[in-house]
């Protein structure tokens, strides 16, 4: 809860594939269950003065924000419907 | 004092200073250490915080760096301060026009959509409502406009929810939202507590317990978002670490003794230049 961002501590590599979850909103899953709220989503497509449609492939994507914050617990690779995340601490196995 | 009231308060708390909501400070201007993103000033801004906290994870090396500009941009184009319910009572009556829409940051971090009365938890207020087109991914062709009646019943609606009154400002000192927050959903919460980002500042006051009234019953120590209260077991007895508190309020409202007070952060000498 501190803050501690000197605390060193392992921090794993992360990628979401966008090309394989292309509509995020219409999943969502990750965003919702991660315990450690890892993961963001980025408006992609911004046109002044038009309603950014949900529904509309890459115009939203999700980032994994917050990887310092990431136990490993491997919720959202299980969960993802999509197989886009992958999450890897040092050189172990990519899941 | 904490630094806006010096600066925009004249000698007033500065956001009870109706000033610091008229139509001639709304003008966001771009921050001269801001790219431009092509994006409108706070969205600048938003993004430049959101590198700086990325970093932490990805270069690490850069995040002292990143972050020492984060709070710089974030102080001046989208500063923060917790207030409690009755302040933000104070500040409806104050701002021109109120508006209900979703939580841009519940959006972000947990893909919430304005797609029922509950995911309304943000107020936005002053000028700036009559021009919300200017965000496109939120643009819901409209906002929800209300009586200042309707906006005091939201804010003791959510604020006896356990949600904790905050203020944004739409370039500072000018104040264009009101929102209620929790953590870990809420950004601003989360980038002061896990990255030491001061976007949002302490609230006014502080809260106090009567250890004598106090009976143990444990009711508050859920309810607050910055985890300042612990329940003592073997003494029966709650302990608020008024150093972690943000001066919300939310755990008063729930004690059955009256236990708990606010009291105002200046009468505490080791506590008012903590902000
Ligand atoms: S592995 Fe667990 S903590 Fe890490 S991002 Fe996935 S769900 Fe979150
Ligand atoms: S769980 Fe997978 S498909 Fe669903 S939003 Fe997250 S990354 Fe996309
Ligand atoms: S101790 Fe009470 S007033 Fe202080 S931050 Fe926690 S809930 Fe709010
Ligand atoms: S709610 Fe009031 S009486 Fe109950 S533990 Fe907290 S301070 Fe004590």
């Amino acid at each position: 809860m501190a803050f501690n961002w000197e605390d060193p501590r392992p921090i794993p590599k992360m990628t979401v594939d966008n090309q394989k979850c292309n509509v995020p909103l219409t999943c969502k899953k990750c965003l919702e269950l991660c315990p450690q709220a890892v993961f963001a989503l980025i408006t992609l497509k911004y046109v002044k003065y038009v309603e950014t449609n949900i529904n509309e492939p890459y115009a939203y994507a999700v980032r994994p924000m917050h990887r310092d914050k990431c136990t490993g617990c491997m919720e959202c690779v299980n969960a993802c419907p999509r197989d886009a995340i992958t999450v890897q601490f040092g050189e172990g196995e990519v899941k | 004092m904490c630094q806006f009231c010096m600066t925009h308060g004249y000698g007033k708390v500065w956001y009870k200073n109706a000033m610091n909501y008229a139509r001639q400070m709304y003008k966001l201007k771009k921050h001269k250490s801001s790219h431009d993103h092509g994006r409108d000033p706070e969205g600048a801004a938003a993004l430049i915080i959101a590198e700086a906290v990325e970093a932490r994870g990805l270069k690490p090396e850069e995040f002292p760096r990143l972050r020492h500009m984060a709070n710089k941009v974030a102080q001046e184009m989208v500063a923060g301060q917790v207030v409690t319910l009755e302040d933000a009572m104070t500040m409806v009556e104050l701002a021109s026009p109120i508006a209900l829409m979703g939580c841009i940051c519940r959006k972000i971090t947990r893909g919430r959509l304005e797609d029922n009365e509950d995911s309304y938890t943000c107020m936005g207020l002053g000028i700036g409502m009559f021009k919300w087109d200017r965000w496109p991914e939120r643009y819901k062709g409209g906002v929800h406009f209300v009586t200042v009646e309707e906006a005091k019943q939201w804010l003791v609606k959510w604020h006896n929810k356990g949600m904790v009154a905050s203020l944004m400002t739409h370039g500072t000192p000018y104040i264009g939202g009101l929102c209620m927050c929790d953590y870990p959903d809420c950004l601003a919460i989360r980038y002061r507590l896990d990255y030491g980002i001061n976007q949002l500042f302490k609230g006014e006051f502080v809260a106090k317990l009567d250890y004598d009234k106090c009976c143990g019953c444990g009711t508050c120590v859920e309810r607050c978002q910055f985890g300042a209260i612990k329940f003592e077991v073997t003494i029966e007895k709650t302990n608020i670490d008024q150093f972690r508190c943000f001066g919300c309020g939310v755990c008063m409202t729930t004690c059955p003794t009256g236990a708990i007070s606010m009291v105002d952060r200046k009468t505490l000498p080791g506590l008012r230049e903590v902000w």
